[in-house]
């Protein structure tokens, strides 16, 4: 379906069983380097198995993961990762959090911190580079968050419901930040939400998935020009494709 | 700033005052017996006019409870990680450290004697008996409850198991670190004068006491309470001190600018 030239992520036959809960069935599935995928569907799905496979945390029952043609299957240290839960440290400023992943691996050095310092001024948090998480709002320290992702250099970024626990209002800001950072950077993102007003609005291409057992039911193309904005979200392509999504969700509840 | 120092400061030291008030009062108004109890200017007397004698034993007291505090300090670490990081070892020593703290430490002192002979040395251990407990049990309980999430995050960015420690699972557990060393430091005085009442072949503070006691000096055996006392919180206000200045994050909402070469402030 994809032309497979600029395939970055590739999954094949990935599956895994945790007892007698198939989590997710085998699986294949491919990323273009780029893209901004959105997976979306409801818990028990698979998709948090699918991206602790990914990340290599955990090892699957049989299959491949392929990154740029090379095998990482059960490997870490190859993507970038972000959940819901910030994960910022306490005990370590705004920019020494940001730097985080480079001291857990190797000395920080200068560049390291000043590549960091670059980016949060960049992107809105260049004043609070010496302040610690705890003065920090939730909209913020997601930024910090995904900052911290985005100073690993690496090509692939997972992020799990990164917006989940924020309201309404600061969610809509985060997404449509996260989409200029991602124009700017051009990495690859790997997007898990159950929303799909924000699967949609933020993806190229959306992979809808259902539970029992986890599994991929469909595969759409995102239609939506960008750069999106408010505007976007009334347009009837994206009413369209939100009642296709709500479909598949539900007809597979039923 | 200056009204949290006033606060901190001040009303602990005002709540102290209120104790020797009382004290004054009660001994005042039921007529106390000096024999029974002193007033507190009596016991603060009895350690003034005796200083030149009592300094050098203050010295011995605070010398066994560093010794013993620091080396029970670093066991008790050394042990919570090694038992958080090895099952087997837990489930083999954990029974053993328990049993060890229901060991009566004032039974135990003679035989450490016996063992050791008089001089610094079962001092020493009696105070690291009783301190390495609390730092052992409460850095075992730390390590225990850091956010896998945040261990599986630094999995991910392919930190070896070290960094993740050094880096993550230490600074998650710095505060029932200092719990247990704060508990260590109110006993470790406790340790030192057991150890000295068993083990003193010559001159120590608790030996002072006894001597005191059997002269019915009671204001020089309230007085030397007293230092024993105040040696034990200055300990324990080192340890409140070190774990204020190494937690900078849970007073303060910005970082002091930091005096690493290289590091320049940000440019707001």
């Amino acid at each position: 379906m994809v032309p497979v030239s600029t395939t970055l992520l590739e999954l094949r036959e990935v599956g895994k069983v945790f007892g007698d809960t198939v989590a997710l069935a085998p699986t294949s599935l491919a990323i273009e380097e780029g893209s901004f995928v959105a997976i979306v569907g409801p818990s028990g799905c698979g998709k948090s198995t699918m991206f602790n496979v990914i990340a290599g945390l955990l090892r699957p029952d049989g299959g491949d993961v392929v990154l740029r043609g090379a095998p990482i299957t059960a490997s870490t240290g190859h993507v970038g990762y972000m959940l819901q839960k910030d994960l910022l440290v306490p005990w370590r400023t705004v920019e020494d959090n940001i730097t985080m992943a480079t001291r857990l691996t190797r000395r920080v050095t200068d560049e390291d911190r000043a590549e960091a310092r670059r980016v949060a001024h960049q992107y809105g948090l260049g004043e609070f580079l010496r302040h610690y998480p705890s003065a920090l709002s939730g909209g913020m320290r997601q930024r910090v968050a995904f900052m911290r992702t985005l100073v690993t250099h690496q090509e692939l970024l997972l992020l799990d419901e990164p917006f989940g626990a924020l309201d309404a209002q600061t969610r809509l800001e985060m997404q449509e930040w996260l989409l200029r950072v991602w124009k700017d950077t051009g990495r690859t993102v790997l997007f898990i939400t159950h929303d799909v007003d924000e699967s949609i609005f933020l993806s190229d291409r959306i992979v809808v998935m259902s539970p029992r057992p986890g599994r991929v039911v469909a595969d759409l193309a995102n239609p939506l020009a960008r750069p999106r904005g408010i505007h976007t979200l009334l347009e009837p392509d994206f009413i369209a494709l939100k009642a296709k999504v709500l479909g598949l969700l539900h007809g597979e509840e039923a | 700033m200056r009204r949290r120092v006033l606060l901190n400061v001040g009303v602990p030291i005002l709540s102290l005052l209120l104790v020797l008030g009382v004290w004054q009062l009660v001994v005042v108004g039921f007529h106390v017996a000096s024999y029974i109890a002193p007033r507190p200017r009596e016991a603060i007397t009895s350690v003034t006019s005796q200083w030149s004698t009592l300094w050098p034993l203050i010295l011995g007291t605070i010398r066994e409870t560093i010794y013993g505090y620091l080396i029970g300090a670093v066991l008790g670490f050394a042990l919570g990680v090694v038992m958080a990081k090895i099952p087997v070892v837990q489930r083999l020593v954990y029974p053993v450290i328990l049993v060890s703290q229901a060991v009566p430490v004032i039974a135990l002192a003679p035989v450490l004697v016996i063992i050791l002979g008089f001089g610094i040395v079962p001092k020493i251990v009696i105070v690291t008996w009783i301190v390495f407990f609390p730092v052992t049990v409460n850095v075992l309980d730390g390590l225990g409850h850091v956010d896998p999430d945040l261990k599986n995050l630094a999995r991910v960015y392919g930190a070896s198991r070290w960094r993740t420690f050094v880096q993550i699972e230490v600074p998650a557990s710095t505060t029932p670190l200092f719990s247990g060393l704060k508990i260590g430091a109110i006993y470790a005085v406790t340790g030192a004068i057991i150890g000295e009442l068993a083990a003193s072949e010559g001159n120590s503070l608790a030996l002072y006491q006894e001597h005191a006691n059997s002269n019915l000096n009671t204001a020089a055996v309230y007085g030397t309470t007293i230092v024993m006392t105040l040696i034990g919180i200055a300990w324990f206000l080192l340890v409140v001190a070190l774990e204020v200045w190494s937690t900078p994050w849970q007073r303060r909402s910005v970082a002091r600018r930091r005096w690493r070469r290289g590091a320049g402030g940000a440019a707001g």
